[in-house]
């Protein structure tokens, strides 16, 4: 004792104090994983003990909405259940189950429905939870798209990357979700097909994997003019009878914001007369629609598009991305870096990047007369023993009422029945049937072709179905998306005539 | 005086059989748990009252006894709580081992092969015996205490054979091989390192308590005194750079900043550590795409739950099966067409497996136990008779102490995941042989009848060598 001093008795209780400390740490690790957060990860498609009861349970059959067989189970030689998907077409929606890879789509977001895990009746899910051998079959889910509708929309993609969205602006029922390039979950299912597909899948640069019409983010270009319309009106900024006088002159010269052109001059016929919101949305006129989002202001513009779901996911039954309007980078109202951008994102330029389907809900919210109902794929959970959970349509946001939404509505069925519309919304048009919408050409940069766009509903005076399409480096939104919109909602009422 | 008695050796006779009541009872106390264990996992299994893997589970806990008896013959005063809490360790690491499928790893062996657990159940009765053997044996630490320029370069001999003849796996140059054998000698030199930084901070440790250069506000040690630390740093780096094993440059230098602390007694050294450890953990992010792709997958594991995310994901979703106390031995970790959930379960990750299996309160246990091995690690290390030894003991206890809560803090997420082990529980030999080393050392040491430490030399040969002249 006496060779040692005094002094490291009290470093060695200090170090001791601080392995208690950290194991407390570690232990409050522990603790919250295996109690806190334990309850989302041991219900998640990506546990083992599920994928392992998804080798045992036979998932329940997903059908579009008229009973069609979107996926269905098989047994191979072991007698363990594997998946079959009637072709490519429903890939971006409906998604694969794999015993390998995983899960996705509606396959992985309703996997506890369909492997049984999660019984829609709250009793019959207590016992199941406490006997797991009673669960030997899933739940299967009836669904409100169409294979026909949407093998038509990949067809009409074609080799094209793009994303179709079509659905009911009255239930929120979604009849496309469509994204291209599509790939074959069968692949990916099929315990003995090539392992190497999922991995050239992930690998390709075309990126197959992405749901576009719900992840996918683009430039809208002029298509995000019906959220300036909406928000023009509904803020008060403008009239259906505003016209400013600036603008005839600037279509030739540009309109100076702030020592920046903002550039238009496609449309010279409609000279020297100021245009109203019918007339400028007819010929797309970007100058009207910069004055008019300088007049909104950027801190309304923003408020508006969030009250039509911009700025967070929405509730779908897929995962999707936040449509935005800005980045938020700046400290000008909004988040904008200075009314430049504002003037710029008005029009659909600027830091403005959307989803399909937010672009499908902008036009199902004029439609449905400033209500949008929660888009939803998925209309009933039916159990094994025949007993229908439904899944009843909602209203989930109600943005403007009559006011905004029938000069929206005019506007945008002149766009496509007006005089000088056609030239911008070519092959939109359902024959007989009066219908409403707007092109797009998102310019993107660069060397690249623009997108193209088209959002519509028809018929415009009783809306029954609401659409988006985009076409990625699809040159202007006359040239693509519109005649292939116009053909869905031909198909549509063709359909729902018979 | 008995017939006997007179014929025994000289040296014999002084030795008289001490009870040790207390080590006793806290064997009975794990032979309970691992024999409830073993129940448990058997019945799961079968159907029946079975015990499973119950062979290996005697085996194991004979060769306990074993050392407690040769202990207790031998009459040695030794530490009477450190060979039950590191042998409930090694029956929990052994249940885990007899539970997960016995093909993760297999050794011929003459005519026979054998299975994970037995394999783990033979480095286990070896460490003991190496953990008897020290505590019986070791009457002396001369033959630390006066070659540690000889231990640093065996060291740094390792070092260099690893780095040479070592061969790549997962990404690291971990594993050593020489004829038959192979082995990690990252395990052997953390306690080579700890044997040297006793030496050396023993030697040195009132220079640098001293404080003879102000930096700013920070007023520091003579700096020459500075060369052994940054000498540690580039260690710590270079073990990263040559054998990509972030944990074990980690451990090192966690352990070697706890022993400067504990000498010098000086918050100011740790402080400075804990800041050149990260600049230097900045440079390596910058330098390493492994080390990026390490701390990615860290703060975002479920980004790319299926590829470099898994493992700690599949982990992640064990713990949450097992709640507070587990689904049960032998219930959990479903496998997914005939493999393990978790990667590498039986070495990074038996944590997880009891985790799932036996619940948050035996994962708590667990960390307990490894505080306890801390607490009489530091214990007899404050006991101890001088410095080298204090220094010595609560190294020893440190690494075992800092090792567990690396792994154990990567394996919850709550730092970057390392590949370490878990000492005592986790599979392999060089991790069993070189814990049972830290444990057989530290009892020798807690033995007050220890030979007394020799007369305190208060100038090595590097300061005589600085000053130009012997003393």
């Amino acid at each position: 004792m006496s060779a040692r001093d005094p002094g490291m008795g009290h470093s060695i209780t200090r170090t001791m104090l601080a392995a208690v400390l950290a194991v407390v740490v570690v232990g409050a690790g522990a603790t919250w994983w295996q109690v806190v957060d334990a309850q989302r990860l041991t219900s998640s498609p990506d546990d083992a003990a599920n994928i392992a009861a998804g080798r045992r349970v036979v998932r329940g059959v997903i059908r579009d909405r008229d009973g069609r067989t979107l996926a269905a189970s098989r047994r191979d030689e072991n007698g363990e259940p594997y998946r079959v998907y009637p072709g490519e077409a429903m890939s971006g929606v409906i998604g694969y189950a794999s015993r390998r890879y995983g899960s996705a789509g509606i396959e992985r977001t309703f996997d506890a429905e369909l492997t049984g895990v999660r019984d829609p009746d709250p009793i019959q899910d207590i016992l199941d939870h406490l006997d797991p051998s009673r669960r030997t079959k899933g739940n299967e889910l009836h669904t409100s798209l169409s294979l026909p509708l949407q093998r038509l929309a990949v067809a009409q993609l074609g080799k094209d990357a793009g994303a179709i969205v079509m659905l009911d602006p009255r239930t929120g029922e979604v009849l496309v979700d469509a994204s291209t390039p599509t790939y074959d979950p069968n692949l990916i299912a099929d315990p003995t097909a090539d392992p190497d597909y999922f991995a050239s899948l992930r690998e390709d640069p075309a990126a197959p994997l992405l749901p576009r019409a719900t992840l996918g983010l683009y430039t809208p270009g002029s298509v995000f003019k019906i959220v300036t319309a909406i928000a023009a009106l509904g803020s008060g900024a403008i009239t259906p009878e505003t016209r400013y006088a600036e603008q005839p002159p600037a279509e030739k010269t540009g309109l100076l914001v702030d020592g920046y052109r903002v550039r238009d001059g496609h449309h010279d016929f409609t000279q020297p007369e100021p245009l109203a919101l019918a007339e400028a949305t007819e010929v797309s006129c970007n100058i009207f629609y910069a004055l008019a989002g300088l007049a909104t202001g950027g801190a309304e513009l923003v408020a508006w598009a969030a009250s039509l779901g911009f700025g967070a996911p929405i509730p779908y039954d897929l995962p999707t991305e936040t449509s935005q309007v800005t980045d938020g980078s700046g400290n000008a109202p909004g988040g904008f870096v200075d009314r430049v951008e504002l003037a710029n994102a008005a029009y659909g330029q600027g830091e403005v990047i959307v989803t399909p389907i937010q672009m499908a809900l902008v036009a199902a919210a004029v439609a449905n007369d400033g209500v949008i109902m929660r888009p939803r794929v998925v209309t009933a959970v039916v159990s094994p023993d025949g007993s229908v959970s439904p899944r009843p349509a909602e209203v989930w946001l109600r943005p403007f009422g009559l006011d905004v939404a029938r000069p929206v509505r005019e506007a945008m069925t002149l766009a496509v029945e007006g005089e000088y519309g056609p030239l911008f919304t070519s092959g939109a048009k359902v024959p007989g049937v009066l219908t409403a919408g707007k092109s797009g050409t998102a310019e993107i940069g660069g060397d690249g072709e623009p997108h193209s766009w088209f959002i519509g509903f028809a018929p415009a005076d009783d809306p029954q179905v609401a659409i988006a399409v985009v076409v990625e480096n699809g040159g202007s939104g006359a040239s693509r998306a519109a005649p292939i919109a116009g053909r869905m909602m031909r198909a549509f009422f063709a359909q729902a005539a018979k | 005086m008995t017939a006997a008695a007179a014929v025994a050796p000289r040296g014999l006779a002084r030795i008289r059989p001490r009870l040790r009541r207390r080590e006793a009872v806290l064997l009975v106390l794990v032979y309970v748990v691992l024999a409830v264990g073993g129940l448990s996992l058997g019945m799961t299994r079968t159907g029946e009252a079975t015990v499973a893997g119950w062979q290996l589970l005697v085996t194991y806990g004979l060769a306990l006894a074993f050392v407690h008896l040769a202990q207790t013959l031998a009459g040695r005063r030794t530490d009477q709580v450190l060979l039950p809490a590191v042998g409930m360790l090694g029956g929990l690491g052994l249940l885990v081992m007899i539970r997960l499928p016995q093909d993760l790893v297999t050794q011929d062996v003459g005519s026979l092969e054998l299975g994970l657990a037995e394999l783990q159940t033979l480095w286990l009765c070896l460490g003991l015996g190496v953990v008897g053997v020290l505590a019986v044996a070791v009457r002396s630490d001369t033959w630390l205490r006066m070659y540690k320029y000889t231990w640093a370069f065996a060291g740094l001999a390792l070092l260099a054979l690893t780095f040479v003849f070592g061969i790549d796996q997962g990404g690291a140059r971990l594993t050593l091989v020489v004829g038959p054998f192979s082995g990690q000698p990252s395990e052997l030199l953390k306690v080579i390192l700890v044997v040297f930084l006793a030496g050396y901070l023993a030697e040195y440790r009132p220079l640098l308590a001293s404080e003879r250069t102000t930096l700013g506000p920070v007023r520091l040690p003579p700096l020459p005194y500075l060369a052994p630390m940054l000498a540690m740093v580039a260690l710590g780096m270079g073990v990263v750079v040559v054998q990509r094993d972030l944990g074990a440059a980690l451990l090192f230098y966690v352990v070697f900043l706890a022993m400067l602390y504990i000498a010098t007694g000086r918050a100011a050294w740790v402080g400075l550590g804990v800041a050149l450890g990260a600049i230097a953990a900045v440079a390596l992010f910058l330098a390493f795409p492994h080390v990026r792709d390490r701390v990615s997958v860290w703060l975002d594991p479920f980004a790319d739950p299926l590829g470099a995310g898994f493992q700690i994901v599949q982990a992640l979703h064990a713990f949450a099966r097992g709640g507070l106390f587990g689904v049960g031995l032998g219930a959990g970790l479903p496998e997914i067409a005939g493999r393990l959930p978790v990667p590498a379960v039986h070495t990074d990750f038996p944590l997880a497996a009891i985790g799932e299996e036996m619940g948050l309160a035996t994962v708590l246990g667990v960390l307990g136990l490894y505080l306890v091995v801390l607490e009489r690690g530091l214990r007899i290390a404050a006991a101890a008779a001088d410095p080298f030894r204090t220094l010595l003991a609560a190294g020893l206890a440190l690494v075992v102490g800092v090792q567990a809560l690396v792994i154990a803090g990567g394996d919850l997420r709550i730092i970057p995941l390392t590949g370490i082990t878990l000492p005592f529980v986790s599979y392999g030999g060089s991790s069993i042989l070189a814990n049972a080393l830290v444990a057989g050392l530290l009892l020798a040491l807690s033995d007050r009848g220890i030979e007394p430490p020799p007369p305190p030399r208060t100038r090595g040969p590097i300061m005589r060598a600085l000053r130009g002249r012997g003393t």
